[in-house]
């Protein structure tokens, strides 16, 4: 069965839900005005626009490459007995309608709360797809290299917090439109799929003056200095799929890692800047230059290695991983735990790499951290899941159209 | 992440689309004021139409599910219509497959209750401007429906408007609860209140 025509897709950015307007606007009143002078009238100056609009349309799904936005929200969702490849069509023209939506502003089509979307959220809404459904029927195979994350010796997973057939990746400036977004999202996926895990965490990308910044993890490290910098071309061999039905698509690792704050805070100094091989202050390498300089791995002191053999940035370095490497992203969290003895409260960091090739590149890098990584003593990871990441879409096209049409 | 040109064009059919614009609307409360919209705020919207595509674009359809519902031979679409080009268009009419009848009403109060009606001579997109069809407003309204519409289904539609020109659109079946009793009163056969 061939799909039906797609209609045009608007990009019409200033054009907002007409119910949020009508409030501010009135009755009746028909105004010669732009949608800046909608706006209930205030005597306060308004500031500059603090976020960005991002278009969902391109070869890639933008939220891949997208700044570390403030607030991200994941959500996986395990497919409905019964559902093939037609109600997956089905499902995912749906969401590019509501992609398209809620990516400009708008409340995705037939939202009842249309209010809580706003444009210049910095918003983008990344799909993936779990091992589970890469099979003939479903999206067919996954890229190469994808499948199952293969248990670590330092795991602990939780099924509660691993797997899925499907994942939804929402990122934002705003924790209210990114809830929003999700929720809007697994509701119109009720027909054909029902939320397994849902991850939420936040991160701080920008420094005071507002200038962008590689952001810190909850034992204040700096966190992601070695990642490949977007628009580079090592950045498009590290990340993107080249060539086959995936290609413009990745792979996702999402890792939920339980952190020891108490035990952390113990160390001194000189230990947990030697437990990464990183300055606290500026996340520099303790081998000296700035943040994004490269570290001195064969750099010694008073006979002794400046960045230790277990050292994680040594252990995840790419010169002593053949080459690998990825791109990452993490958003920390903090929760509260119903224990025996109380409410504990866990923190942890929900960390995402991004890679062509999860088997050739996340896995030989997970492993040698595994076997090697003085972090390993205050780190768990406690849940684990693997996506596909979809090809993006164009204007007028829908997400997975390649792999379903 | 910020290109102004669009140049993949909806698949299937001839489509023009045009730089990006700001369009505000102004519903009074979605309910009581339909058919208020706002100029658009720039004006270099409306420069290359072409006249055999039509210069609406549909953006944001979708359809109320039936599944559930009291009376499951009626439901409405919904959308926006926005005419990039230089003259008024009207939305004369519409068709799908799923239903026997279709026609184009509004919604609006009579009598202190919401109460709906054709719109006898079609809704006018004004030129450089937009309408939106949304629950209590505007909307396609399916009526004689040969089925049930469950979310998750997909109702093909063909809208025809007064130039000639003829727009199919697919539009996603969505759960919708709010006035649902405005879109499934028990009418007599027809749809006549
Ligand atoms: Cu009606």
């Amino acid at each position: 069965m061939s799909p039906a025509p797609r209609v045009s897709r608007r990009r019409l950015l200033g054009y907002v839900g007409s119910t949020g307007v009508g409030a501010a606007a009135g009755a009746g009143a028909v105004l010669a005005v732009g949608a800046e002078d909608a706006a209930p009238a205030s005597t306060a100056p308004a500031p500059a626009v603090p976020g960005r609009t991002i278009e969902p349309w391109g070869a890639h799904q933008p939220g891949v490459a997208a700044p570390q936005a403030a607030v991200s929200e994941l959500v996986a969702l395990d497919l409905l007995p019964g559902v093939d490849r037609d109600a997956l069509g089905r499902l995912m023209r749906l969401w590019t309608g509501d992609v398209e939506a809620l990516a400009a502003g708008r409340g995705a089509p037939g939202d009842p709360a249309p209010w809580l979307s706003q444009p210049a959220s910095d918003l983008t809404i990344t799909v993936g797809v779990g091992p589970g459904a890469c099979r003939p029927g479903l999206f067919g195979a996954g890229p190469p290299g994808f499948g199952d994350v293969p248990p670590m010796r330092h795991d602990r997973l939780q099924q509660r917090w691993s797997g899925g057939d499907l994942v939804v990746l929402v990122a934002g400036r705003d924790g209210t439109t990114v809830a929003h977004a999700v929720r809007r999202l697994v509701a119109d996926a009720a027909p054909f799929a029902r939320a397994r895990w849902r991850q939420v965490g936040s991160w701080n990308p920008t420094d005071p003056s507002g200038r962008p910044q590689t952001g810190r993890n909850l034992f204040g490290q700096v966190d992601g200095s070695g990642n490949p910098q977007p628009g580079t071309p090592l950045f498009d061999a590290t990340v993107w799929v080249d060539e086959g039905r995936w290609a413009g698509g990745s792979s996702l690792v999402v890792r939920r890692i339980r952190m020891d704050l108490d035990t952390w805070d113990e160390l001194t100094r000189d230990e947990q800047e030697r437990s990464v091989g990183r300055a606290l202050a500026d996340g520099a390498p303790l081998t000296g230059g700035p943040e994004l300089a490269d570290l001195d791995l064969a750099a010694r002191s008073q006979g002794r290695l400046v960045v230790p053999a277990d050292a994680h940035a040594r252990r995840a370095h790419p010169s002593l991983n053949g080459g690998r490497r990825m791109f990452r992203k993490g958003a920390n969290y903090t929760r509260e735990v119903e224990t025996e003895q109380g409410v504990e409260v866990e923190s942890g960091l929900v960390f995402l790499a991004f890679q062509a090739d999860l088997a050739d590149q996340f896995v030989p890098v997970q492993q040698a951290l595994d076997e090697s990584d003085q972090l390993n003593e205050w780190t768990t990871a406690i849940g684990s899941a693997s996506f596909a990441v979809l090809p993006g879409f164009e204007q007028g096209s829908w997400l997975g159209e390649q792999l379903l049409a | 992440m910020t290109r102004t040109t669009r140049t993949t064009p909806a698949r299937g059919r001839a489509r023009r689309l045009v730089p990006a614009a700001a369009l505000a609307l102004a519903l009074g409360a979605g309910l009581a004021a339909c058919g208020d919209e706002e100029p658009t705020g720039s004006a270099d919207t409306a420069s290359a139409a072409t006249e055999q595509a039509g210069s609406v674009t549909i953006g944001d359809p979708w359809v109320r599910a039936t599944v559930g519902a009291e009376d499951t031979s009626m439901s409405a679409a919904f959308m926006t219509l926005d005419n990039d080009g230089d003259e008024d268009v009207t939305l004369v009419g519409a068709s799908t497959e799923v239903a026997g009848m279709v026609e184009i009403h509004e919604m609006s109060m009579v009598d202190g209750a919401m109460a709906m009606q054709a719109v006898s001579d079609g809704l006018v997109v004004e030129a450089g401007r937009g309408k939106v069809l949304e629950p209590g407003g505007y909307h396609v309204m399916l009526m004689d429906l040969q089925g049930e519409l469950a979310p998750g289904d997909e109702v093909e539609l063909t809208l025809e408007f007064s130039d000639g020109s003829e727009q199919g659109l697919t539009a996603p079946v969505k759960e919708f609860t709010e006035e649902e009793g405005h879109y499934h009163e028990p009418g007599t056969g027809e749809h006549d209140h």
